[in-house]
């Protein structure tokens, strides 16, 4: 008896040796992306825009190309960056860079997205996503968030308009300088940003 | 030198003070952990007796933060502006209230600066959530998303379970279930 229970605290103190010595083990959980990877070619899509009519990539983007946004009629940080964005798809419109708006959110209906569209005034179609099938398809994420295609549809940067949400501290033009370096046939130094958003409402 | 009889109690004897020394030992240095881990990670507010205060930190008090101190950390980045945050907090205050002393948790807003004084506390107060929360103002969104996790696109709300050595545990970026975070934090504690 007494020995079993020295045997009992031997056998614990080695387990608390072990214990001790391995530590604490960390098990990743990391959230899984499926973006699609920057010199990827895009077949054309065709989504329908606010008066239902099918509009297609090939039939919108303009002779260099399409920068592709994910916008929200609800989210705060795309009211933030609409008067940003609609500046910028009149600079790419000077590029020969059309601008088109995707809308994803399952939770935003059909007249409250066309009333907030005709409220900012956007200066490009924006298309409805049901079933988020392109979002899915691109790995968009949140909004707003950026896709520029060359005009042989392949993506060539990917992510934030810039690094400032609020607008009032802008440094960089991530999309700016990604579209001005192609146009140029230069290397893109930063063709992949991430920024806070808004999660896309997924159906 | 010892009869047989004599030198068998001898080695149990032996193993017995082994044993106990060893409990011993490893229950000092957890209970060092754990006086350890009482002090607050730097910079971090007290917790709060009266209303919600909220404090304003760029990149490097974030990275400051960002490192446990003797305990499991949690950390939630979230936005009042986002629906699935406001949605998954209640669950957030409830984990709070039940580990508090176990692990550190502080809450990470994305809210613009306006609301730092306003809807923020605001929010704060309705949900009676008492952890400590700060508002970031980042230099650089781009490279401080990265940095936290390379696979995070920067859709809110993200957690992130730190173990008491700073190696991330659990990540989740959207909205997390109660009885998930729950047992990714039971597992760092019984490790």
């Amino acid at each position: 008896m007494k020995r079993q229970g020295i045997f009992l605290i031997s056998t614990l103190a080695l387990m608390s040796l072990v214990l001790a010595a391995v530590g604490c083990g960390a098990g990743g959980d990391a959230p899984q992306t499926n973006d699609l990877p920057i010199g990827t070619k895009l077949e054309s899509f065709a989504l329908p825009d606010l008066n239902g009519t099918e509009r297609s990539l090939d039939d919108l983007k303009g002779e260099n190309g399409a920068v592709v946004v994910w916008v929200s009629a609800q989210c705060p940080v795309v009211k933030a960056y609409n008067v940003r964005i609609n500046e910028a798809a009149d600079e790419l419109k000077a590029k020969g860079i059309n601008m088109i708006g995707i809308n994803s959110n399952s939770t935003e209906s059909l007249d409250y997205i066309t009333s907030t569209a005709e409220e900012v005034g956007y200066k490009f179609p924006v298309l409805i996503d049901k079933g988020n099938v392109l979002a899915d398809k691109l790995g968009a994420d949140v909004t707003p968030e950026f896709y520029y295609f060359g005009n042989d549809n392949i993506l060539l940067y990917h992510g934030a308009l810039d690094n400032d949400r609020s607008g009032k501290n802008v440094t960089t033009n991530y999309l700016r300088e990604a579209l001005n370096s192609a146009l140029s046939s230069q290397a893109i130094q930063t063709n992949k940003t991430n920024a806070f958003g808004c999660s896309i409402k997924r159906a | 030198m010892f009869p047989q009889y004599l030198r068998r109690i001898h080695i149990h004897r032996i193993f017995f003070f082994i044993g106990i020394f060893a409990i011993l030992s490893f229950a000092i240095s957890c209970t060092q952990t754990k006086e350890f881990a009482q002090i607050p990670p730097a910079g971090t507010a007290p917790r709060r007796a009266g209303p919600p205060q909220v404090v304003q930190i760029d990149d490097a008090k974030l990275k400051q933060l960002l490192t446990p101190n003797g305990k499991p950390l949690l950390v939630n980045f979230w936005a009042t502006w986002c629906g699935p945050c406001r949605e998954e907090f209640p669950d957030l205050v409830k984990i709070d209230s039940e580990y508090r002393g176990k692990i550190d948790f502080i809450t990470i807003s994305l809210d613009f600066i306006e609301e730092m004084d306003t809807g923020v506390p605001q929010f704060l107060s309705e949900m009676n959530a008492e952890m400590p929360t700060y508002l970031l103002i980042s230099g650089d969104e781009n490279k401080l998303i990265s940095s936290i996790a390379e696979n995070w696109s920067g859709g809110l709300p993200f957690t992130v379970l730190y173990n008491e050595s700073g190696d991330k545990a659990y990540l989740h970026q959207g909205k997390v279930s109660y009885d998930t975070l729950k047992s990714e934090i039971e597992k760092e504690l019984t490790q």
